[in-house]
């Protein structure tokens, strides 16, 4: 099954639940309704660099990957997030392939400490998982928004602490999208969507990474 | 949201007056207006009222500016952190310990900052909590780690790093020397070393085991402790992160198992420079049981 179909068929027996389908829509609405897409970095634009912590106490830098050739830039919400989980066995699963088109891997998510180490390892993730501390690069490409009431309550009622996890009370969240870096750090590709259920597949990072100009 | 929106916001939340903020972040006033107007919306309320002349935050514009100030600083830091790793700037960083903490377990941070920024100069101050607490807020100090039982002010941020256990020092040739584990019992009939500033274990085995011990009051660091250890007047109930030197044995102290909490605690809201936002990334990224064991 591809990831899309795995996503759609988690989200199905997910939104049985009357309260996880309020949640959810209220956060999928409002996010459309507020034209949230238009503020998320475009096609063509330079991503800004950064630096972020990885899961190993290092600091790693977009720049000195770009210089081994594309990157691309996953945002994801946490291991806390059933669809983030499939998400990163299919980009594991993906990965030998983004390698052998030349181009590096990372996934940003707003978890520090004993939960962003968990995201690594429970998927055995061979790409840098980096702490995007306080939401600070998230902020930067446009995809940060605010839990929205039926949301947070949900992620409350099952126990999900963002202030331990974010170590802040702030309650953002980034939308999960993907950003293909050509080398020149430049967005060739994006995926971006308010629906938190519908993520880049490998197929289509895949395709947007042959279709980036071979190095001159 | 969008960086600059809230940019504008922080901005407009020290002016108070839409032309200045407007001014102070290089745009037009109407571009500036309809970017406050797109956060509102996105954040579900209005942010500021005007009267008249006057414009004033609202609770939701007050609640929400910590968050959004933090998250900008969040932004720029991890900007200028790469920026520093460009040019590499003499950078330092100011670093409290507090009473009975040792510096090891942040050695991985500083390294990895200093592999960036190889002009970093680093300079430790080994105080209460109370006196780094001010020190932080003078500006004196860039962040400090602290016991997480101390009280702090409500302008310092803080995040929980590691929990610590307590071990007892010994002379080599001491009885208890060898002994992979020992019990507060066994402590019967020793001398307790009792440092202001060295963790405040040796004065909790007393209520936590329900023995009564000999103890003998000492100021000054766990160093000097430890030359006492040394010079045989007694034995130390240290934290477990601290290096030990020869020929003094640390022991696994069984039962009572007593822990503390550490934690990193720096000004909120203040900007910091590549360095300290770098440490303290690094810091709260890799927190939890194994930090800064290697």
């Amino acid at each position: 099954m591809d990831l899309q179909a795995r996503l759609d068929a988690e989200r199905a027996r997910r939104l049985e639940n009357e309260t996880v389908r309020a949640a959810y829509e209220e956060t999928v609405t409002t996010l459309r309704r507020n034209g949230f897409l238009p503020s998320v970095l475009a096609e063509e634009t330079l991503f800004p660099d950064f630096v972020l912590p990885n899961t190993e106490g290092r600091l790693v830098s977009l720049s000195s990957l770009l210089a081994r050739g594309p990157v691309i830039v996953q945002f994801f919400r946490g291991e806390w997030c059933p669809y983030c989980r499939i998400m990163l066995d299919a980009l594991v699963e993906a990965l030998p392939e983004i390698e052998a088109l030349g181009a590096s891997l990372i996934a940003l998510t707003p978890d520090t400490g004993p939960w962003v180490q968990e995201a690594k390892t429970t998927h055995g993730a061979r790409f840098d998982v980096l702490s995007d501390v306080d939401c600070g690069v998230g902020l930067a490409a446009g995809v940060v928004f605010r839990v929205l009431p039926l949301y947070l309550a949900r992620l409350q009622a099952v126990g999900i602490d963002f202030p331990d996890r974010h170590g802040n009370d702030a309650w953002f969240l980034p939308m999960p999208a993907l950003f293909l870096l050509d080398r020149d750090g430049r967005i060739a590709w994006r995926f971006a969507d308010p629906d938190f259920t519908r993520r880049a597949t490998p197929e289509q990072i895949l395709a947007a990474l042959r279709a980036l100009d071979p190095p001159g | 949201m969008e960086l600059t929106q809230v940019r504008y916001f922080v901005a407009l939340s020290r002016t108070l007056n839409f032309t200045r903020a407007a001014e102070v972040c290089n745009v037009s006033q109407p571009a500036l207006t309809r970017a406050i107007q797109r956060l509102e919306e996105e954040l579900g309320g209005a942010l500021l009222f005007r009267e008249r002349n006057l414009t004033q935050m609202t609770e939701l514009g007050r609640s929400m500016l910590p968050h959004l100030e933090t998250m900008l600083n969040a932004a720029e830091s991890a900007a200028s952190l790469a920026e520093a790793r460009r040019r590499q700037p003499p950078s330092t960083l100011k670093i409290g310990l507090g009473p009975g903490i040792a510096a090891g377990a942040i050695a991985f941070a500083i390294r990895e900052v200093a592999s960036i920024l190889p002009d970093l100069a680093v300079r430790f101050e080994e105080a209460g909590p109370a006196a780094l607490a001010e020190q932080m807020l003078a500006d004196m100090l860039d962040c400090a780690l602290l016991p997480a039982d101390c009280e702090l002010p409500e302008r310092l941020n803080h995040w929980p790093l590691y929990e610590e256990r307590a071990i007892v020092v010994v002379p080599s040739a001491h009885p208890l020397a060898g002994r992979q584990s020992i019990t507060a019992a066994d402590l019967l009939g020793e001398t307790l070393l009792l440092g202001e500033r060295c963790g405040g274990f040796a004065g909790r085995i007393g209520p936590e085991s329900g023995l009564q011990f000999r103890l003998r009051r000492c100021g000054g660091s766990w160093a000097h402790l430890l030359d006492l250890v040394g010079a045989g007047l007694g034995v130390a109930i240290l934290s477990e992160r601290l290096a030990i030197p020869a020929p003094l044995i640390a022991c696994r102290l069984g039962e009572p198992d007593m822990t503390r909490g550490i934690e990193l605690a720096a000004v909120a809201g203040r900007p910091q420079g590549p360095a300290v936002s770098g440490f303290i990334k690094l810091c709260r990224a890799r927190r939890g049981k194994a930090f800064g064991l290697s």
